[in-house]
């Protein structure tokens, strides 16, 4: 690619170290996907609107689409794959299942690990808290209400 | 979307940025959060041969509070403006901005440097090829013509810039860094008002900290911004309002910016402080620029510039109320 | 013993789980060994002739393993019916949209399949274009097609009744015009297809999709491959919303470029690609003449529609028809008559949305509430008296054997205390009803029916052979909760193969929302003959008549003296150790008239069944900003019975927040001439979860005849009744009724403003 060259990058994805050679051109997304076979992380836009490529950096919601590979080195990843113990599903993903959160699924990923950031910032939020944080995933399906009664039930436990 | 092929740049300190950019100037794009610069390569807007990473560089983020002023560092993540319980107490616009700017995930990732340096936006610009292939070069593309506005000499594209807007309203001043040296200016002089070339930035100068005066006496300020939905977009009018009064409640200071006005934030001109409400929103209305370029025809988005000027004003007196 | 183990039960999905583990696999999400990327180059003009292509460079740059133009196909032209051939999937002729495919590339990786695109040389000859359907039918106006003189693509006739008379004869009679542009369906997943032949030449491919079947025989058709060597895979779907029934270009370029090279390709689009190079939703123009009797009931009504098709039929005949039939369903009409037109314009294709029309559906409810309002009668109560009831005939002849919507306007009107606000509401404060009606399931010749298969296991468990496909709505879940409950068994005993062309039997896929009703009923009567196979067996070993017997929880036990049983698998073993095999086969074909025709016969029986819903919403708008904030909603609609109540709701949330918050407030593609401006999420404004209302679902069950324990469709007229319903909300709050849609903030304040200045 002209004078773009490979280099060798690092990076923490759900605990895991892995190397491997990219353009500087590639965004966390297409990495996570393409190299990494990590295909739960989804490009609904390509533009950071959707927030279907939304992924935890150190713990953070983040737009993957919108992050270079190259550039998040060193922090810590976490992908929907990494939310569930074992074959245990984490609170979050089984409140969705339990409460018809999910429909196509397409959406879903970004929708349960924005809320599982949300409830670790907050562990009690209104439901004007929970619709205004995941204001920014898109759902074509559900019309939100569901998704927002499942988040709400986690509220209520204090999980 | 594929990003097109560029070289990686990353300095691990403010100097080494610098020297990037002196020898490099225009063919580096810095990229802060991400969010506009990307965007608009994945678009082929621009295609950089080099981009610069400066959302590592230490001492280019977080709010420092002195007795005179505020600084903010230009890598300062707008989530983190938006909750500092300073900015809410004492600068309560500007958090009430940055909490607005797009939605909550691109709060964590956008800086308050690169959404005050965010390019205007037009619905005729911020295409793909599949759109802009087969259409005349418009102003802001280096050609001659304005695909908005019929006939125009002249760029319509529109600053949609949240934060801007409320750092004018309290005079803030900015600090550029170039290799060798650094000049502050005030906000204002950032930008050039020109939706082709909006700011008045050297290719080889870096935007390190936002500088914030302590305002005099008792004060309020809000911003209020428009549109279609409740998060995610960026605004169709806005207006920051500061308004300063003496302890008699006399007011003394009355300063409103309103946005995406025009190619900048824009300083209504208040006679007096004693001008009345009506007669400041129909100031606004008429500095206000709005053709049909974004979501909401031009004619109704001044109109909402007007009413938010109304708005943010009133708000603004009603942080002094509770505060007394 | 409860009447039902599983059915009527509000079941967590079985498909839930891995899409919130991000295991689900999607169509862009498949790897297969060597695969390719594929890349499509389109047309950047809207009307042009195709003077030469040449890919020779394109084809000699590294990376690059196939190219894929016209050349390479037949040019045979493709449709959904006979009469609508007018598709080439890559044009030899000419180009009829900006997006439209010319060409496509397989290559290596992303990179050079785009740099191969900008090396394809294509010369055109810019033609005149027309972007509007006035501008397309104007005399003169240049010519889409040769086969569709004036650019009318389908012109639908329907004239019921003596309809000059029934004006003549009525109390009332108001004419109006209601307009809406373009909306758009955007699925959640982009459009992506991946292809790849074998070693003996079939084709295995996999896309989102509503009916593989549907896909397959126009594959086997353009690759001139018989339909056993097209094999359509199963796939999860990120929704359809009707915008992804039928066979895609990038399908079948898909498949070229993979017998091209001889490699898997995989074709992600963009999300642009996916607004514009899928389908879209058609723009209207409504004309709606209606009279009325002394009570409010309508004694005639005349109805023209111009819809903008864009550039080629696609389903043109049924989405011409469908706005009409949901209405002559919804509401009593003796004397009726529709002008129905698809025009063509260069503009990208359109097809069948959920809504079915805003401006149409808006149009008929707001006129009511016109009429309504002239005559001292309220919105409720002309929906009540002109509702369809059970026993009913539709005016094009379909007889409704269930029908609940009075039930549901009773119901709605009662949780939203219509009554007690209706006209007693602060300024600027409003309440509106919407009703419609929705088809499950009509004609469509020899794929109108659907054949399960179900296989047994010696231990009981059983897989269930079925060409049901799910786009994210819960059919899968369908299936396993019918057969678990017909045989007696749990859901973890029933495992699924389904929406895959190689194994399934032929099924109409979820085109007219009919499988729950077609798909679900064959799955029922293959697992009823399985039962009664094993109930021959368990009536012999425990010595009982099979009429006798019940099946539940993996045994089949004698219904009045439960202590007498055996287990399931037992009775498969015993079947099996008499060498004899055991499996069920069931299949449904609906009742419709099979000489009913869109354009030719429009009459006759259309659906088996038909739903019917009302939806009220309360708003309140902002008189400085015209900004409306949706303060509640109550859906009803009578699905015929509940299969899983809270599936059921899910699609009532989902149609208020397409059909409603997103189709009455804020959504529509904006154009420069034949270019969408607003191509992504940007741009185009869906429903946020902060925007969304409180929303209230009544579900009303009239237990059809026909439907699988009753069921029929369920979400789709709610869709269409949300968005009448914010429209006559917003009417009601403004005082001004709106025509034009969506209602945005801009119109709302002008209506406010030209109001003020009439009040003086």
């Amino acid at each position: 690619m002209n004078e773009m060259k490979k280099t060798v990058i690092t990076l923490n994805v759900n605990n895991e170290t892995y190397e491997l050679v990219a353009y500087p051109n590639r965004t966390l997304l297409e990495v996570l996907r393409d190299d990494l076979h990590l295909t739960g992380t989804k490009e609904s836009c390509g533009e950071g609107v959707c927030g279907s490529c939304t992924v935890l950096v150190d713990g953070t919601p983040v737009r993957s689409c919108l992050t270079l590979a190259v550039a998040v080195q060193g922090k810590e990843i976490t992908t929907i794959e990494g939310l569930r113990v074992g074959e245990k599903l984490h609170p979050v993903q089984e409140a969705f299942v339990n409460h018809h959160a999910i429909q196509c699924g397409f959406c879903s990923p970004g929708m349960i690990l924005t809320s599982y950031a949300l409830l670790k910032e907050d562990p009690r939020p209104t439901e004007a808290a929970i619709r205004r944080a995941l204001s920014g995933n898109i759902c074509r399906c559900t019309g939100y209400a569901k998704i927002v009664e499942a988040v709400k039930s986690l509220a209520e436990e204090g999980k | 979307m594929r990003l097109p092929p560029f070289q990686y740049l990353e300095p691990t300190n403010v100097e080494e940025a610098l020297s990037m950019i002196a020898v490099h100037k225009e063919a580096v794009k810095i990229m802060a959060g991400g969010t506009d610069l990307l965007n608009r390569m994945k678009l082929r807007l621009i295609k950089p041969t080099f981009v610069m990473n400066i959302g590592k560089l230490r001492n280019m983020d977080g709010i420092d509070s002195g007795d005179t002023e505020t600084v903010i560092g230009a890598n300062t993540r707008l989530k983190d403006i938006a909750g500092a319980p300073l900015i809410n107490k004492k600068f309560r616009a500007i958090a009430e901005a940055a909490s607005r700017v797009a939605s909550p995930t691109i709060t964590n990732m956008a800086t308050v440097g690169g959404n005050i340096l965010q390019n205007t936006r037009c619905m005729y610009y911020d295409q793909s090829r599949m759109v802009l292939n087969g259409l005349e070069r418009c102003h802001k593309r280096g050609g001659t013509v304005c695909l908005a506005v019929k006939g125009s000499q002249r760029c319509f594209s529109v600053y949609q810039g949240d934060m801007a807007p409320v750092l004018t309203a309290f005079d803030a001043r900015c600090i550029l860094e170039r290799k060798g040296s650094t000049r502050t200016v005030s906000i204002r002089e950032l930008f050039t008002n020109n939706g082709v070339t909006p700011f008045a930035i050297g290719a080889d100068e870096l935007l390190t900290k936002i500088i914030i005066p302590k305002p005099e006496g008792i004060y309020g300020s809000a911003y209020r911004k428009l549109r279609l939905r409740g998060s995610v977009d960026y605004p169709l009018a806005s207006a920051a309002a500061f308004v300063s009064v003496t302890n008699n409640r006399k007011v003394t200071t009355c300063r409103v910016v309103i946005g995406a006005s025009g190619a900048a934030p824009k300083v209504i001109d208040v006679a007096s402080c004693e001008t009345d409400l009506e007669e400041i929103a129909q100031k606004a209305y008429e500095c206000a620029e709005g053709v049909d370029n974004l979501q909401m025809p031009g004619a109704y988005r001044r109109k909402m510039v007007s009413v938010l000027t109304k708005r943010a004003i009133k708000a603004a007196i009603n942080g002094i109320k509770e505060g007394m | 013993m409860e009447k039902f183990a599983y059915i009527g039960k509000d079941m967590k999905r079985i498909d839930t789980t891995c899409k919130a583990t991000g295991e689900a696999v999607f169509s862009a999400d498949l790897t297969l060994p060597r695969m390719l990327v594929g890349k499509v180059l389109r047309s950047p003009h809207a009307h042009a002739r195709i003077v030469a292509i040449n890919p020779a460079k394109a084809e000699k740059l590294y990376g690059v393993k196939a190219v894929v133009t016209a050349k390479d196909t037949c040019g045979d032209k493709w449709g959904v019916f006979k009469y609508t051939q007018d598709q080439q999937f890559l044009p030899t002729e000419k180009v009829r949209y900006v997006g439209e495919e010319v060409a496509a590339v397989a290559a290596v990786d992303e990179d050079s399949a785009l740099e191969a695109l900008s090396l394809i040389e294509v010369t055109y000859e810019v033609l005149p274009a027309v972007y509007t359907i006035e501008d397309a039918l104007a005399p003169g106006a240049p010519q889409l097609h040769d086969v569709y003189p004036n650019n009318i693509n389908v012109h639908i006739v329907i004239d019921v009744g003596d309809v000059e008379k029934g004006f003549t004869d009525s109390y009332l009679v108001r004419e109006d015009t209601f307009t809406a542009p373009e909306d758009s369906y955007f699925q959640g997943e982009p459009y992506a297809v991946t292809a790849q032949f074998d070693h003996a030449g079939n084709l295995e491919i996999w896309m989102p999709n509503a009916g593989p079947h549907l896909k397959a025989k126009p594959l086997s058709n353009v690759l001139k491959i018989p339909l056993n060597k097209v094999r359509v895979r199963k796939i999860t779907i990120g929704g359809s919303f009707g915008g992804r029934s039928e066979i895609s270009p990038a399908d079948v370029i898909c498949a070229f470029l993979a017998k091209k090279a001889q490699r898997p390709v995989k074709i992600v689009y963009s999300r642009e690609e996916n607004t514009v190079c899928t389908r879209q939703a058609h723009s209207m123009i409504t004309k709606i003449k209606t009279g009325v009797d002394k009570e409010g009931r309508v004694v005639a009504r005349d109805i023209t529609c111009h819809m903008d098709g864009g550039a080629y039929s696609s389903t043109g005949p049924i989405a011409t028809s469908v706005p009409f039939l949901c209405m002559e369903q919804a509401y009593r009409m003796e004397n009726v008559r529709y002008n129905g037109y698809r025009v063509l314009t260069n503009k990208p294709i359109r097809g069948m949305f959920r809504t079915h029309g805003r401006g149409f559906a808006c149009g008929v409810d707001i006129q009511l509430d016109r009429i309504g309002e002239t005559m001292g009668i309220d919105p409720l109560t002309m929906r009540l008296r002109n509702a369809r009831q059970t026993g009913d005939t539709t005016p094009t002849k379909s007889y409704v054997a269930s029908c609940g919507l009075t039930e549901t306007i009773e119901k709605t009107g009662k949780m939203s205390r219509w009554a007690e606000k209706f006209g007693k509401l602060p300024p600027y404060h409003g309440i509106g009803i919407g009703c419609n009606s929705v088809q499950t399931g009509f004609p469509m010749g020899i794929r109108g029916g659907s054949q399960a298969f179900i296989k047994l296991n010696e231990d009981g468990g059983v897989t269930v052979i079925t060409g049901i496909v799910d786009n994210g709505q819960g059919n899968d879940h369908m299936i396993v909760q019918i057969a678990a409950e017909e045989l007696g068994l749990t859901p973890d005993d029933v495992q699924l193969i389904t929406a895959d062309t190689e194994v399934t039997p032929s099924d109409p896929g979820s085109y007219s929302m009919c499988e729950t009703f077609v798909g679900g009923n064959a799955v029922r009567l293959a697992a009823q003959d399985v039962k009664k196979k094993l109930f021959k067996i368990a009536a012999t070993e425990l010595g009982v008549g099979e009429e006798e017997l019940s099946a539940r929880n993996r045994k089949i036990f004698v219904t009045n003296n439960p202590q007498q049983t055996m287990s399931i698998a037992k009775a498969v073993r015993i079947a099996l150790s008499r060498n004899e095999s055991i499996s069920g086969e069931g299949s449904y074909w609906p009742n419709v008239d099979g000489k009913r025709e869109w354009v030719k016969n429009p009459f006759g029986q259309l659906s088996e069944t038909f739903s019917f819903g009302t939806v009220i919403c309360e708003v309140k708008v902002d008189p400085e900003t015209g900004q409306v904030e949706v303060l509640t909603v109550t859906a009803s609609q009578d699905v015929g019975y509940a299969l899983n109540p809270k599936v059921i709701e899910g699609q009532f949330e989902g149609g208020v927040a397409m059909g409603g918050q997103g189709g009455m407030l804020t959504e529509y593609l904006q154009w420069h001439e034949g270019r969408v401006l607003t191509p992504t999420q940007l741009g185009y404004l869906v429903p946020l979860a902060i925007d969304m209302p409180k929303i209230n679902t009544i579900i009303v069950e009239t237990i059809d005849p026909n439907g699988p324990y009753g069921a029929k469709e369920a979400g789709m007229s709610v869709a269409m009744s949300a968005a009448q319903a914010y429209c006559g909300a917003i009417s009601n709050a403004v005082g001004v009724y709106f025509h034009e849609y969506p209602i945005t903030p801009d119109k709302i304040l002008k209506a406010i403003e030209e109001k003020k200045k009439r009040a003086g």
